[in-house]
């Protein structure tokens, strides 16, 4: 396949001969392999073409997204090839498990191979060694979770294979999928909350209580108040955005005013978040009877709902909360806040080291109260989509804990917009899966063994890993500067 | 007593002998080949400029780090440390130069924090503190509370902590750094008496004065090795310092004067407190010039950081009054005395100068996150930082690959001239430069104080602080010495060396030298406002 001239061929007919390569071996595969072999071995020979063309594709298109020129390195050759190639196979996959439900087989397989082949050119060009390096961390985090999980259920005297297997394929039933996304729709405005609080190195604990007082406000608001359609919605998320940030307000004023841990103050306001809503719960004040031994807010008008999205194209009749979107906008919110704009840099700089912000002429103490309360005011939104897309009223058996479960996806997501969409899927992808253990008489809470071991060992993987990435990283610099040299008179 | 050590070396082992001793960090070499041996029972002095070394040596012996290459060997026994109670069970102590205490504890309680298990908490730990106390004439009270003692006590506990674990060879990081002259006399006595009961003493210091009158050998570190070794009875403190610098360092030197008339930043009986309520700058009064670079010499930790913070608006005075530019700026926040500006090269840059985490593009911003071109309103402007970063590194020599490794990457010698870039990018009228130079390898020290010349010929007036004597002489209109707060004497940078600075900073006057400055130089309009001799 290579090509035997010595001079450059063009970034785009690189591209184009690697996706039709990519696309015309996985469609003539497919007639004697199953669809996912075919497509793997499609995508491989396509990365198999990049990569042997890579010498005369012009530079510009080959440099890491940090900037240091990588190829060559063993660092790129160990680490960051292997992990575009694994990438690009797993995008192609799901793209094609994706449209598998929609179209049929060898179409969806031959598309599955063009995103897969094209997300082979660019990786390979792209993929900067930092960013590899986190792939691999959660990869190796990954292995390791399932790992443990399985020696967990091993010792248990269960097959651990035939239990992801089982999970696997209940997991992925469409009714499903439907209620993975739903679930992680509430659990990633949930994450973002919590996450907006770690970039400033604020321990937002409290957003359990925010969502929960904020959802019971914003419930009985839609109750008791007939407003009409898209005015009442707007009302209701604003009055649950304003009651999430005030109650993460306190805590931010308190921190800045008197000192006061927000760890410590965002679990006391919990504690007085439960005593209010229990307050308030009542037939006496805000609640009616709902059904017998459950009471609740007054169910909302229809005029307040947000309907939802028909999931006919995952094969399911039921419904995704409409409010997906506004999940999505929080996080392109969140992103475009951190990355795009003065203030992002602050809270960014601020988390980092707060003597160089202050240096700086960073306000801190405002940034602190600001941050706290954007944190609360995401987190205020944490009840919408259940509320108006499926309960429509908030009675005693509304979802809690939540808040906590944000904390961990955060983590798991790295504070990042994209890292906690993944964070979420997998977190109610485990929630969902587990709901057919119990059939089989397996313990559902092994489910909860795993989330628990994926968290601890992303963390632990992800931190070992940055450090040393980032070592190797100042040492790649070092040589390339050409000053790793015994005459050099500076010590650090 | 230094001839002894060659002859002890026959009858018993050396208390401390380093051999080979290299430590890489990313990009640099820290130290190598480094050989050290120290006799028992000496005080055995390690001197070198900032930045040679010394620290990172002795974070090896205590075992803080390890070494890539070479040996450690305690009394004769090769020892590899893995971490510092490795090298406490092995008698090695060491006192930071900045102490780690609990003001709210007892000197009791501090001193049996963590050794708990050595002599209980309770009447054994006090009755043996009173031992040690007596024994080496600490004077130690062990039922004082921290927070009564004053900085010689402090660091007299934290003497007591090392021995109370038993240590036999003890380090002292600069000991000197944050002590007044008599409190240094004092820590010297106590020093001999540890010698005198048989112990071993590693002093650090890169004050050559102290140096020669307490150590009994000197061993000398320039650019990470040992280059010398030297007996304090024959060697004089000028073939010290030749040995220290190498005599291939740049020679910082201003050449005509700029100075004028126009007043760019004027302090007037500025006071600030420390949080006891201690005036840590003292009625200072000062004024800066257009095209003037003020000097300020003084011992570590006398007011020089607190001045500039108050400058800067990180620290509110408690009295007195700023103005830039005639301007009323004392109760400015510090994003709003940037904006008039002013420029700040902090004095730990990876403290106050940088988001070591972030890549350099963004370290563009920090700092002047509210001015083009690095926003456009409340956003980011990308292209414009990236554009003006690539812009310093170009202009200022920064020695990077590209703008988009992140900070921590590059040497302290490169950060700083990024830091130094970025704050003349906004045309400031007036520059605070902290130790602009500390840390910072020949080759960017030279570029550097080319940057402060050139700045200053076009009209910037500087703050220049710096624990640099040479550098503070060469570079500086005009010379002031901090002491306690106060500006005591005001120097002719001049005709002033450095041994004359030198004993002014510690409070005994400039010792037959002319306190003011004479006809000459561009500095004399400055002598009519100054307050002076205020100790």
């Amino acid at each position: 396949m290579s090509n035997p001239g010595r001079r450059t061929i063009a970034a785009p007919i690189v591209f184009g001969l690697a996706v039709l390569l990519g696309v015309a071996a996985t469609f003539a595969l497919d007639l004697f392999l199953l669809w996912w072999a075919a497509l793997i071995i499609g995508v491989t020979l396509a990365f198999g073409l990049v990569a042997a063309l890579a010498p005369f594709t012009p530079d510009e298109s080959r440099i890491g997204a940090d900037g240091t020129r990588e190829e060559g390195t063993p660092l790129h050759n160990v680490l960051v090839v292997p992990m575009s190639l694994i990438l690009a196979v797993a995008g192609g996959l799901v793209c094609a498990w994706v449209l598998d439900l929609q179209l049929i087989e060898p179409v969806a397989a031959a598309l599955g191979a063009l995103i897969g082949s094209a997300l082979a050119f660019v990786l390979f060009h792209r993929l900067a060694a930092m960013m590899a390096l986190s792939f691999a961390a959660v990869l190796a985090a990954g292995v390791l979770a399932v790992g443990v999980t399985a020696a967990v259920l091993l010792l248990s005297g269960i097959a651990p294979f035939r239990t992801f297997g089982r999970m696997a394929e209940f997991g992925t039933r469409p009714d499903s999928l439907v209620q993975i996304i739903n679930s992680s729709i509430t659990y990633y405005l949930a994450a973002v909350a919590v996450a907006i609080g770690f970039k400033m190195k604020l321990f937002n604990i409290g957003v359990d209580g925010q969502y929960r007082l904020a959802a019971l406000l914003a419930a009985a608001v839609g109750g008791y108040l007939v407003l009409p359609p898209v005015v009442s919605q707007v009302v209701i998320i604003a009055t649950a955005i304003t009651v999430g940030g005030v109650w993460a307000g306190i805590a931010g004023y308190l921190k800045v005013a008197r000192g006061v841990s927000e760890v410590i103050s965002t679990i006391m306001l919990n504690a007085i978040a439960t005593g209010i809503t229990a307050y308030l719960l009542s037939t006496d004040r805000l609640a009616v009877e709902i059904s017998t031994n459950n009471i609740g807010t007054p169910p909302m008008p229809e005029s307040a709902w947000v309907p939802g999205i028909p999931a006919g194209f995952l094969g399911s009749d039921r419904e995704i909360y409409g409010l997906v979107l506004l999940a999505v906008a929080v996080g392109f919110l969140y992103w475009m806040m951190l990355n795009r704009t003065r203030f992002g840099f602050e809270l960014r700089a601020t988390g980092q080291s707060q003597t160089a912000a202050e240096a700086s002429g960073v306000n801190v103490k405002r940034m602190v109260f600001l941050s706290m309360l954007f944190s609360g005011m995401v987190a205020g939104l944490v009840g919408l989509p259940q509320l108006l897309g499926h309960s429509h009223y908030y009675a005693l058996d509304f979802p809690a804990g939540i808040g906590f479960i944000g904390i961990a996806i955060a983590l798991l997501g790295r504070n990042h917009p994209v890292g906690i969409v993944f964070a979420a899927l997998l977190w109610a992808f485990l929630d969902q899966a587990a709901g057919i253990l119990p059939f089989d008489g397996i313990p559902q809470e092994i489910a909860v063994i795993a989330q628990a071991t994926i968290v601890l060992t992303v963390v632990v993987v992800y931190e070992v890993v940055h450090r040393w990435g980032r070592r190797y990283q100042q040492q790649q610099i070092g040589k390339q500067l050409g000053r790793a040299v015994e005459s050099s008179g500076e010590a650090q | 007593m230094s001839s002894t050590p060659s002859g002890e070396g026959a009858a018993g082992p050396f208390a401390v002998e380093l051999r080979g001793i290299t430590k890489r960090f990313p990009g640099v070499v820290a130290n190598h080949d480094i050989d050290i041996t120290v006799a028992p029972g000496t005080v055995h002095a390690i001197v070198g400029e900032n930045g040679a070394g010394k620290s990172t040596l002795m974070k090896t012996l205590y075992g803080m780090h390890r070494p890539d290459e070479g040996h450690i060997r305690i009394r004769g026994e090769e020892v590899r440390f893995h971490s510092p109670s490795d090298a406490i069970r092995h008698g090695i102590g060491m006192v930071h130069q900045h102490f780690m205490l609990a003001d709210n504890l007892t000197v009791l309680e501090n001193v049996v924090l963590g050794a708990e298990r050595r002599h209980g908490i309770g009447r054994r730990a006090r009755a043996r503190i009173q031992e040690l106390s007596a024994q080496y004439g600490l004077g130690v009270d062990p039922d004082r509370l921290m927070e009564e003692l004053g900085v010689g006590d402090r660091q007299r506990v934290e003497i007591l902590k090392v021995l109370y674990r038993g240590a036999e060879t003890i380090i002292l990081d600069e000991p000197t750094a944050v002590l007044v002259p008599q409190e240094v006399d004092e820590l010297f006595d106590n020093l001999r008496e540890l010698k005198r009961e048989g112990l071993t003493v590693i002093f650090i210091s890169h004050k050559l004065d102290e140096v020669l009158s307490v150590a009994d050998e000197i061993t000398v570190i320039r650019r990470g090795t040992t280059v010398a070794t030297a007996d304090p009875r024959t060697t004089t403190a000028r073939e010290l310092a030749t040995l220290m610098v190498g005599g291939e360092l740049p020679v910082p030197e201003l050449r005509e004067s700029t100075v004028t008339d126009h007043v760019i930043l004027s302090l007037n009986g500025v006071t600030v407190l420390s949080s006891e309520g201690r005036p840590v700058v003292d009625d200072v009064t000062l004024d800066i010039r257009r095209g003037e670079i003020v000097g300020i010499a003084g011992v570590e930790g006398n007011g020089q950081s607190e001045l500039i913070e108050a400058i800067m608006g990180m620290r509110r005075a408690a009295s007195g009054s700023i103005a830039l530019e005639g301007q009323d700026i004392t109760d400015w926040p510090t994003l709003r005395i940037r904006e008039a500006g002013v420029g700040y090269i902090p004095e730990d840059r990876h403290r106050h100068g940088m988001l070591l985490d972030s890549p350099l593009w963004e370290n563009r911003i920090l700092g002047h996150q509210t001015r083009e071109p690095s926003v456009r309103g409340p956003w980011i402007n990308r292209s414009g930082a990236r554009a003006d970063s690539e812009r310093i590194v170009t202009e200022y020599d920064v020695r990077t690959p590209n703008i988009d490794v992140i900070a921590d990457a590059l040497s302290g010698g490169n950060q700083q001239k990024f830091i130094i870039g970025r704050e003349m990018s906004a045309q400031p009228h007036f520059l605070v430069a902290a130790h602009p130079t500390r840390g910072v390898d020949v080759g960017a020290q030279s570029a550097i104080w080319e940057q402060l010349r050139e700045a200053r010929a076009a009209g910037l007036a500087v703050l220049l602080v710096s624990a640099d004597l040479d550098e503070l002489i060469g570079m500086s209109d005009t010379l002031h010495v901090i002491l306690r707060g106060r500006l005591v004497t005001e120097a002719d940078p001049n005709s002033v060396t450095p041994e004359q600075l030198g004993s002014a900073m510690t409070g005994a006057g400039l010792g037959g030298a002319d306190a003011h400055t004479e006809g000459g130089s561009g500095a004399e309009g400055t002598n009519g406002n100054e307050s002076e001799g205020g100790a």
